[in-house]
């Protein structure tokens, strides 16, 4: 039983880093590696405000936060957006998204150093027994946290304005400028709040395990394949691929043992990619459109 | 001297693997994360050889060269029918894989401890002993590589890799079977790598897997895109440039481990301003737009 709880709180990771990598990749259609650095500044900028400067926690939860969004709003300002103007391709903005990632990771390494450091100030002995099986408060809190996040962002993107000028971006840039939708606008949203979502996860795992520079590629990752397993298409999707894979990875380290977990993980996007590469709930891929 | 040496070395090895990368990335438009993988490959194949089975240096690079080859078509048979995007992630998934195995399949690869006592070759009765020596050997694998890759993308072979590089669809329609000319593509640009990653293992005679991460990839690519890709020398400025760099900081007196991610950041800024600034690289032919 342990072992399905832990893929829950796990594939409830996933499943926030996913939907808030879906946000940005949907309506821009590029790898936006940079997202995992945001990720993980999000983590950092919580633990110095609340280790080094002091601060009450939930203040410098707040402050992570702003940073997060603030660090997704300024790239899209200042740089993606340039690039697109002057009609890079999908692959240009990845190799420039890559670029950052490296210069802010390693600057993370340099500030804080490579180990794991722990932000636990929780009592984290508050064990509840749920079904014969052990979680603590802050495990509850990140699977509250992925249902409340992913229904209001299900909600918002459904019925109100923005969500459907944002699908509407997604369906296709031009024809949404022509109905008087600011494309560059809604993409800027989209990226302010993909990044927040993505600091409230990287806080989340922080409180959890603690942060490191490298956490943010191996949370993205995650979302990555939870959100190309789902298939890209919805927020539920997504959500369901974030827990399909958390569980089959505490499966997986259950039969097999835990070193094999980035494995377990690449070799069901592998097997996605070889046999249904829409994902569970998307549309075949078209090779060319007119 | 020595030192000198030393560098021209591993100009002489970051040359295969860019070139080799370039046949892949810039002529044929298909950018590959799993470069550091194949590298690897060949450096453990070889290793262990070398090691365990007393295998001559030309056959450990004979042995490297085909497992490269043969994983390579595992990869690209299934992930070259997808976009461009999604064979980035396939490949990063390949390299995950691949870096896992590495770390735990302990009984072949001995994990996280590396293989040491890696003899130096002895070709034909040549010992190649002393570091000039090596770097004769080193700068003859260097020289062939670039070689192969020009004669092949100024053979028609290459004119189909551009056309299919520039419009995938259009090849198609003109009779081209496309997937056999990319995954043609893949396994020599494989090939190639895993022959650099023989000649390193031989050459620091220790490996273990730290050198054949995701961070050695984008490298890679890096030295390509700020060399320049498509092009015969843009991919060779590009290893002089970003392996002369560091040693370069080596002289400024830092400590190394703030040298190492000092050298992370400088590269990664340097990909995010050429793809801003000049996104055909130093003196490259190709920007990855169409």
């Amino acid at each position: 039983m342990q072992f399905v709880v832990n893929g829950i709180i796990t594939g409830s990771i996933y499943a926030l880093v996913g939907i808030s990598f879906a946000l940005i990749y949907v309506p821009t259609k590029f790898f936006h590696f940079t997202h995992g650095a945001i990720f993980a500044s999000g983590a950092y900028v919580c633990y110095a405000c609340h280790v080094f400067l002091k601060l009450p926690l939930w203040t410098a939860i707040l402050l992570a936060l702003g940073a997060s969004a603030l660090g997704g709003f300024g790239l899209e300002l200042y740089v993606f957006r340039a690039l697109r103007r002057r009609g890079a391709t999908h692959l240009v903005l990845l190799l420039a998204s890559l670029g950052f990632y490296i210069a802010l990771q390693n600057t993370t390494s340099l500030i804080f150093g490579d180990e794991t450091r722990s932000l636990r100030s929780l009592e984290a002995a508050q064990n509840i027994v749920v079904w014969g099986a052990h979680i603590t408060q802050i495990q509850l809190g990140i699977i509250l946290a992925a249902i409340a996040l992913s229904s209001s962002i299900w909600v918002t993107m459904k019925f109100t304005r923005f969500g459907k000028a944002l699908r509407a971006v997604a369906g296709d840039p031009k024809l949404a400028e022509v109905c008087g939708i600011n494309v560059d606008q809604m993409i800027l949203l989209a990226f302010a709040i993909g990044s927040a979502v993505a600091g409230v996860s990287a806080i989340l795992v922080a409180l959890e395990i603690g942060v490191t520079p490298t956490m943010g590629l191996t949370a993205l990752m995650g979302g990555i394949v939870a959100m190309i397993i789902g298939g890209v298409t919805s927020i539920p999707a997504t959500l369901l691929g974030g827990l399909l894979l958390g569980l089959a990875q505490h499966l997986g380290v259950w039969k097999i043992g835990s070193q094999w977990q980035d494995a377990i993980a690449f070799l069901i996007l592998a097997v996605f990619l070889l046999v249904r590469p829409q994902g569970f709930f998307g549309k075949p891929h078209k090779m060319a459109a007119i | 001297m020595e030192y000198l040496c030393h560098i021209l070395v591993l100009i002489a090895i970051y040359s295969i693997l860019a070139s080799s990368l370039d046949l892949l990335a810039g002529h044929g438009g298909l950018l590959s994360i799993a470069h550091a993988a194949f590298y690897g490959l060949g450096a453990y194949t070889s290793a262990v050889a070398a090691v365990r089975f007393g295998a001559p240096f030309l056959v450990g690079v004979l042995a490297g060269v085909i497992v490269a080859t043969v994983l390579s078509f595992i990869v690209s048979m299934p992930s070259l029918r997808l976009s461009g995007d999604y064979f980035v992630i396939a490949t990063f998934a390949f390299q995950a894989i691949l870096l896992s195995t590495l770390n735990n399949w302990t009984e072949l690869t001995r994990g996280p401890l590396g293989i040491p006592g890696i003899p130096r070759p002895i070709i034909l009765g040549w010992h190649v002993q002393s570091q000039l020596d090596f770097l004769i050997l080193a700068a003859g694998f260097g020289a062939f590589a670039p070689t192969v890759v020009h004669r092949l993308t100024s053979a028609p072979f290459g004119r189909v890799l551009h056309a299919i590089r520039e419009d995938d669809v259009s090849a198609r329609a003109l009779g081209k079977n496309t997937l056999y000319f990319k995954v043609t593509a893949f396994a020599v640009s494989a090939g190639l790598a895993a022959m650099a990653g023989s000649l390193y293992a031989h050459y620091v005679t220790y490996i273990d897997p730290t050198s054949f991460t995701v961070m050695e990839s984008i490298l890679i690519i890096s030295m390509v895109i700020i060399g320049g890709a498509g092009s015969l020398w843009g991919p060779l400025v590009g290893a002089v440039v970003l392996v002369t760099l560091p040693e370069a900081l080596r002289f400024v007196g830092l400590p190394s481990a703030a040298a190492a991610n000092l050298r992370q950041i400088i590269y990664g800024t340097l990909l995010v301003l050429m793809m801003m600034f000049r996104p055909r690289g130093l003196i490259g032919k190709y920007s990855f737009a169409k």
